[in-house]
């Protein structure tokens, strides 16, 4: 049985489709024929809690675009003629999906760390590795086994994905900043292969989803907290009887100007690396993606209040940051590439953050409970069923490119 | 100048027995001469700048810093003195040093011909000063250096094949100055598509530098390009007091150098801009909030200035133990 508990996901449907896959997409095939079938009442009040699920894919009647394809292929299309190979944040991914990092647990930083790399590139989708990587597990580049460290996580991404696709990013916050994560990467002979083929990108974490405006956390044993201590600040907040502290980093401090420069610093230090800013679900989320991209940035990805694979304040979880709905109606119609997270696991979902102006999701959660379930093929079924429903559901909306999806495809009730 | 771009160091041993390699180190050691006397003349203090501190200069392009272990302590080796040099304006008001840096550069510049991984920089700071002030000083010292070498040692640069008539310009007339949105603007006109909001990269650099008949000034570098160090005009904000030297015939760089920032307030503000945690800058913030003098100073890169001087295809050339980045060479 495994150890990965995700109480507030629908952990038990991503974990059934780490396992079977592409069936799972389907009611139980043994109900076929013998039942009918309709949306669930008790899931659709569910729903209504979270602004993105209140949406409904709506299809037309009148399909110009099937037109389109049907003269292109001489034949009625199917929903197997759907391109998704998409851009995401300066690089080819295979579809509009990418890996984000993971918060700073335990949970994340064993071997599903090291699957995940592996898996997002046989997929040939881009993966994030978080900014606890370096400082909890090491660089790697000196000693024998890489492992489970930064170097070995990047190595077993490039090791599985194919040429011209894909593209690794690192993550950097305030206080890793000192350990200089970037440099480190972008002169590293071990990176280079990525690095000259346009596939390697640093992503700037100005927040998250899971606790917008506060920064990183750990729970770390006494003996790990001793050795950080330079670096974090340490709360011991949970009583004398356990051996266990608070990590805490800082949020950073941001302006307009903070994070204008810091964009361009990216950009001018590491001329050849992808410069992605990864925003939390806050109320100036437009303004700040608008900075971002002004100050050329590749991709902006905004975590929704409801993302978030790590430790946080229970108050944050319920009430604190935009859910990832309002953070799409927030931002409203941009030019740019914004990519999103936030209880992503399926493609209707996905379609519809797509629909609402994003260009790729980020899997969080799903991902990990995927690799949970199935450490050697978990991830890869997980998106593959989220692949198949995004060509369903596009090509049901007459729209042969996923990247066509808009907001003419999505309707909220009431409007 | 030929470049030939795949040519490395050989083995210490048959680099520092090369003829060519004795003469360039005594050139070397004639611009140093030459160097400290000009410095010296105009009032300035030589002090022994730092090897290792808790900080250095964070403000080199992408290239990643050297940790050591200090009993304990993440302490760094420099990768230039600056910070060191606006605190040493407590002691004297004009110092300058000849100061080791180390920057673990990007592998892509070890093919520009000019990068090492470790070099060292003549580097001078003059408290009320401003940045044309610098700028003048610069182009005095550089046009001294040259004079004295040309003059001392002829068959030494006869040797290497380098023809003194280069420096025609240098030492007859004053040094161009070219603000970074002209050079933008020309490198648009060779069809070179250069990112206005940051550094003229290593190629552009070398393609004005090839255009030039004498050295001249980049000046006025947008705010994302350098150090949180380098004062921002308060007439032109996004634009920084500072300036490179490029030499001509395609060497590029020698020199950087700004007017420095030196309020507390904006100093905490420009680290956060630079991604930097002022946490780490303890020492230096201490001193900056007791108040440091408003200053200006530059940096020449006595390995680049040398391969300048003496005609060579490499900047390596111009270190008796060259460090190519990436190279693991003794």
């Amino acid at each position: 049985m495994s150890a990965l508990r995700a109480a507030t996901f629908p952990a038990a449907a991503v974990r059934e489709r780490a396992q079977a896959g592409t069936a799972c997409v389907f009611p139980d095939l043994a109900e076929y024929g013998q039942a009918v079938f309709g949306a669930d009442p008790a899931r659709l009040a569910e729903q209504a809690a979270d602004s993105l699920d209140r949406f409904r894919l709506v299809p037309p009647v009148f399909v110009p675009g099937r037109l389109a394809k049907l003269i292109e292929l001489a034949r009625e299309p199917t929903y197997r003629d759907v391109g998704i190979e998409s851009a995401v944040g300066g690089f080819r991914s295979a579809m509009p999906v990418y890996v984000s990092a993971f918060g700073s647990t335990r949970t994340a930083s064993g071997d599903l760390g090291l699957a995940a790399s592996r898996q997002a590139g046989l997929l040939g989708i881009p993966l994030v590795i978080g900014e606890n990587v370096m400082p909890v597990n090491g660089y790697g580049r000196l000693g024998g086994d890489a492992g489970l460290t930064l170097v070995g996580r990047i190595r077993a991404y490039a090791d599985h994905v194919p040429d011209g696709i894909g593209g690794v990013v690192v993550q950097q916050s305030t206080e890793d900043a000192d350990a200089e994560v970037w440099n480190c990467v972008y002169s590293d002979p071990n990176v280079q292969h990525l690095l000259e083929s346009g596939r390697l990108g640093f992503e700037l974490k100005v927040g998250q989803g899971a606790k917008p405006g506060l920064g990183g956390m750990t729970v770390l044993t006494e003996a790990a907290a001793e050795r950080l201590a330079g670096a974090f600040a340490m709360d011991r907040l949970f009583g004398g009887a356990t051996d266990t502290v608070l990590r805490c980093a800082s949020p950073g401090t941001f302006t307009e100007e903070i994070l204008r420069q810091q964009v361009r610093l990216m950009r001018n230090n590491f001329p050849r690396a992808r410069v992605w800013v990864k925003l939390p679900p806050a109320r100036d989320v437009r303004a700040a993606a608008r900075v971002a991209w002004e100050a050329g940035a590749d991709a902006v990805t905004v975590d929704g209040a409801e993302g978030g694979t790590g430790w946080a304040p229970l108050a944050f979880l319920q009430h604190v940051g935009l859910p990832l709905g309002e953070c799409l109606r927030r931002i409203g119609e941009h030019q740019s590439c914004l990519l999103v997270s936030g209880r992503v696991w399926e493609g209707a979902r996905a379609a519809k953050c797509l629909a609402l102006g994003a260009s790729a999701v980020g899997l969080g959660r799903a991902a990990l409970i995927a690799l949970d379930a199935d450490a050697r093929t978990g991830l890869v079924n997980l998106a593959e069923c989220l692949a198949l429903e995004l060509r369903m559901i596009a090509s049901a909306l007459g729209k042969y490119h996923v990247a066509e999806l808009s907001r003419e495809d999505v309707w909220l009730p009431g409007e | 100048m030929v470049l030939m771009r795949s040519a490395g160091p050989s083995a210490p041993g048959e680099h520092l027995a090369s003829p060519v390699t004795r003469s360039v180190l005594t050139i070397q050691q004639h611009m140093l001469i030459a160097a400290r006397g000009f410095l010296r003349d105009r009032g300035f203090t030589e002090m022994l700048a730092p090897i290792i501190g808790p900080v250095t200069d964070p403000g080199a392009r992408g290239a990643k810093q050297v940790d050591v272990d200090y009993y304990g302590h993440r302490y760094k080796l420099m990768t230039s003195a600056i910070l060191y040099k606006q605190a040493s304006l407590t002691a004297f008001d004009r110092i300058f040093c000849i100061a080791p840096n180390v920057r673990l550069e990007p592998l892509e510049t070890a093919s520009t011909s000019r990068h090492l991984a470790e070099f060292h920089q003549i580097d001078v700071e003059m408290a009320g000063a401003s940045a044309a002030d610098v700028m003048l000083l610069a182009e005095d010292l550089v046009r001294h250096v040259v004079r004295q070498v040309c003059a001392e040692l002829p068959r030494e640069l006869d040797q290497l094949g380098r023809d003194t008539g280069a420096f025609a310009g240098l030492l007859s007339e004053p040094f161009g100055r070219l603000p970074h949105a002209s050079a933008v603007a020309d490198l648009a006109g060779l069809g070179y598509d250069q990112n206005p909001a940051a550094e003229i990269d290593w190629a552009a650099e070398e393609m004005l530098s090839r255009k030039a008949a004498r050295p001249f000034f980049i000046t006025g570098y947008p705010k994302g390009s350098r150090g949180f160090y380098d004062r921002e005009s308060r007439e032109t904000p996004g634009r920084l007091c500072n300036f490179d030297l490029l030499a001509p015939e395609g060497y590029g760089e020698l020199c950087s150098g700004s007017e420095r920032e030196h309020d507390y307030a904006v100093i905490i503000a420009r680290m956060r801009e630079t991604g930097e945690n002022p946490a780490k800058y303890g020492w230096y913030l201490e001193l900056v909030r007791q108040g440091i003098p408003g200053s200006a100073g530059f940096g020449l890169g006595l390995e680049r200035f040398t391969r300048y001087i003496a005609g060579l295809d490499f900047v390596w050339q111009a270190s008796a133990y060259p460090k190519v980045p990436g190279v693991p060479l003794p």
